[in-house]
């Protein structure tokens, strides 16, 4: 009976000792399992005090997909960002909390650990981690404030233990750190584009073809035709460049008079009035509406756009103004002026951009399954 | 307008300055990564690899090999390293048993480039790879590898036609000299390759085993039909009494610059001579050959690479270890733009980059093959030219040509370098 009643004893006082030491331990950081990304999208860089673990992206991918983000605990990350979608939502302009609809189209988020450092079509967040609070803050977003937030997080016996594995404490800084580490693992490199770089997969001739007018400024001294897609979208990301400013232009969409910010509205400099993200084209066929007011339902409207539609202003890209394949044809419009079989091939190669694995990835979906 | 990768390097040097990036910020820079081959040496045991090394001075890490690969099972190293179009990383190699490889890159949660491996490409029997270009026959592209010991024998040579996606040998150019009718033209081992439109130049350089033979022509491939077309003469003077032995090529041709008139440019190994051919590409006919530089007279010898920015031409000599610069814009004739700059006897094989600071920069490999020493047993001592085997990457000021650093392999790892390739890519705009 003694021996019994010893045994018990010891039992409880390691599992008692287990909870405590389990719940003040430091975090743990578990380096993420198997990582590997593509060479060719160029040089990345981790914040050094936010480094990618298992247990940050845990956490951020609860976050993400938990409506307890919101003020009325209805509106979650992924209600405008949904995976099936390339983390967008399909509409031109995403709701608003009021009933209406907000300024902007929701950014597909693939590949963020690439191209520009500037976040939001207008740039206005200088990290993953500044950006990722300014929605759950905005009234007409998410409208939460982040005290309540911390203290609904903290009521949560998952999220504490959550928190505490992947940073320590529950706190809007490692809010921001775990939604950010979440949003820099959703990375797309299996697309059918990503296997014919790697030699694994051909395109079809029109895709070919398509993908040589996608990497050809048009140049009629050389008889070089062009869709001028590279001048903005690099080679292999395809996202806009991450030099300085560079991923941010004016693409013709409206006159002077009626040419928003963008841009402008964070550096303050006229040059950069009407200056918008360019944004990323992997699985660009599942992102529509295009643009960031979403005034484009089709790659086709986006295309007959470039084609002959660029309306001029003073800050529109000179790359785009100078991209003719026809200059001989006259000056009535402005855009590239391809055949409607060119225009078909690079619609067929930007296909080619689409990535199933990515869409479909179980590590990036719903962990709760339909409830919090 | 589309920047070269050069020009691209200088404007992120100088978006750095004007960023005013932290030092920290600043060392993950990896423009000044370079790929590199080294070469194990008997004597010191150590084994032949691949590895990313950081040759900015002004980097806390100068020097420092990031990630290595070694080839402990190969007798003889991986040789010349070229990127695909792709993005895709090649080299060629010297031991039969792996003459053409495809090395894996990759990068690690912190962004960290990783070299993976490599992996043995089929070469159908070909061996002794030594240059690559990517080019199109028919409209359709291929990767074309020059093989200086082709599939054996005293006359041996071919250039291997690839598949860009399969890396499967599609074809292989053969033209043995004992094969073919007097007067025909013949392939025998193929180094140096370039191309224009449809006609594809590639050099008759030395056999595998330097005894066997020596080669003194170039020798014109049709592009549409993959067949040797025409062999080029070019030999003049015979300093080491050996046939000239073209090595390096370059095809001279208006997209490096609309100013330039095509010509074919090749640097003879023992003839220590550059010599032009013009082309004419409306009758696709090549004219008299000219030794446009001598050796002999400005006292240079072993001249090897071709290498290019947006603006200039820079061609290696071996000895006494300089790289010469000229006005891109003037080819195909040879107009100086300044001052030799001085490396280390064996320089060979460059890249341009820029420092943290913003500091345009060129790295010199010096090292040609014979890196040991005969006395010491070391059977890697060939010994046809003496004191090629410097064994360093020289750091130079692109503009002044100033010697700013060196990394010395032999000292500091015990192994000699063969190559080196810029991290991102050429890191230069024409190579050959």
């Amino acid at each position: 009976m003694l021996r019994v009643f010893l045994t018990i004893t010891a039992a409880a006082l390691i599992a008692a000792a287990w909870i405590i030491w389990d719940r003040t331990r430091g975090p743990v950081s578990t380096p993420i399992a198997d990582f590997s990304a593509p060479f060719i999208f160029g040089r990345f860089a981790v914040p050094p005090d936010n480094p990618l673990t298992e247990e940050a992206f845990s956490l951020g991918r609860h976050l993400f997909y938990d409506p307890i983000l919101s003020g009325n605990n209805q509106v979650a990350c992924a209600s405008c960002h949904v995976q099936a979608l390339a983390f967008t939502d399909g509409l031109a302009k995403s709701p608003s909390l009021s009933g209406g609809e907000l300024g902007f189209s929701s950014m597909s988020l693939a590949n963020l650990l690439w191209g520009q450092e500037r976040f939001f079509w207008d740039g206005r967040a200088a990290s993953l981690e500044e950006q990722a609070l300014l929605p759950i803050q905005h009234p007409d977003e998410m409208d939460q404030d982040l005290d309540a937030l911390i203290g609904e997080l903290q009521t949560s016996r998952a999220y504490r233990k959550m928190f505490r594995r992947a940073y320590g404490e529950v706190s809007a800084d490692n809010i921001a750190r775990a939604l950010s580490t979440f949003m820099r693992m959703l990375i797309s490199s299996d697309s059918k584009y990503d296997k014919y770089l790697r030699g694994e997969e051909r395109l079809t001739a029109q895709e070919e073809h398509g993908r040589k007018l996608f990497m050809a400024h048009p140049d009629t001294k050389v008889s070089l035709r062009g869709g001028n897609c590279i001048d903005c979208h690099s080679q292999f990301l395809t996202s806009g460049f991450r030099d300085a400013l560079d991923g941010f232009s004016n693409n013709g969409l409206d006159s002077d008079e009626d040419l928003p910010d963008g841009l402008m509205a964070v550096t303050g400099n006229p040059a950069h009035k009407g200056f918008f993200k360019v944004p990323t084209l992997r699985n660009i066929a599942v992102t529509a509406p295009y643009m960031h007011d979403g005034r484009f339902e089709t790659l086709e409207d986006v295309m007959d756009h470039y084609n002959d539609g660029i309306v001029v202003s003073d800050t529109l890209s000179p790359l785009i103004l100078e991209a003719d394949n026809a200059p001989q044809a006259g000056q009535q419009t402005v855009g590239l002026r391809m055949t409607p079989e060119e225009i078909d091939a690079i619609i067929a190669f930007l296909h080619t951009l689409t990535d199933d694995a990515f869409l479909t990835n179980p590590q990036f979906s719903d962990p709760f399954e339909g409830g919090t | 307008m589309k920047l070269s990768k050069f020009t691209q390097i200088t404007l992120t040097g100088a978006a750095l300055m004007v960023c005013g990036l932290s030092a920290a910020e600043a060392q993950n820079r990896e423009e000044s990564q370079g790929m590199v081959l080294l070469r194990g040496l008997p004597t010191l045991d150590t084994k032949h690899s691949v590895a990313i090394v950081e040759l900015d001075p002004e980097s806390d890490r100068f020097g420092e090999i990031l990630s290595e690969v070694e080839q402990p099972d190969m007798q003889h190293p991986l040789h010349h390293l070229y990127y695909s179009p792709n993005g895709r990383l090649y080299s060629t190699g010297l031991d039969p048993s792996c003459s053409l490889a495809e090395i894996g890159l990759s990068r690690d949660a912190s962004g960290t480039p990783v070299i993976e491996g490599f992996t043995c490409l089929d070469t159908k029997g070909q061996v002794v790879g030594e240059d690559i270009m990517w080019t199109t026959s028919n409209g359709q592209e291929y990767m074309f590898v020059t093989f200086m010991g082709g599939t054996g024998g005293d006359d041996g040579g071919s250039v291997g036609v690839f598949d860009t996606q399969t890396n499967e040998v599609v074809k292989i150019i053969e033209a043995r000299k004992s094969q073919i009718g007097e007067g025909e033209p013949y392939i025998m081992y193929p180094h140096g390759i370039s191309a224009f439109e449809d006609r594809m130049v590639v050099t008759s350089t030395i056999h595998p085993d330097m005894v066997t033979g020596v080669g003194n022509v170039l020798t014109i491939i049709d592009l549409n039909t993959l067949e040797p077309i025409e062999n080029i003469l070019v030999e003049n003077e015979k300093p080491l009494d050996f046939p000239s032995s073209p090595v390096e090529v370059l095809f001279a041709r208006p997209s490096m610059h609309a100013d330039i008139e095509p010509a074919i440019l090749a640097n003879t190994m023992f003839g220590f001579e550059t010599w032009k051919v013009p082309y004419d590409a409306s009758s696709k006919t090549f004219g008299e050959a000219e030794v446009i530089y001598s050796g002999v007279s400005n006292e240079t010898a072993v001249p090897l690479e071709f290498y290019g920015t947006e603006d200039e031409l820079f061609i290696s000599h071996a000895l006494p270890g300089v790289v010469k610069r000229y006005e891109l814009a003037a080819l195909p004739e040879l107009v100086s733009t300044g001052p030799d700059i001085v490396a280390d006897p064996g320089a060979h094989h460059m890249i341009f980059f820029t420092s943290a600071s913003g500091r345009d920069l060129i790295a010199i490999q010096n090292n040609l093959l014979n890196l040991g020493n005969a006395a010491d047993e070391d059977p890697t001592d060939v010994d046809f030219i003496a004191d090629l085997n410097a064994h360093t990457i020289t750091i130079h000021d692109l503009e002044t040509g100033e010697r700013i650093a060196e990394v010395n392999f032999k000292d500091r790892y015990n192994k000699g370098v063969d190559n080196v390739e810029g991290l991102f890519g050429s890191g230069f705009v024409h190579h050959h």
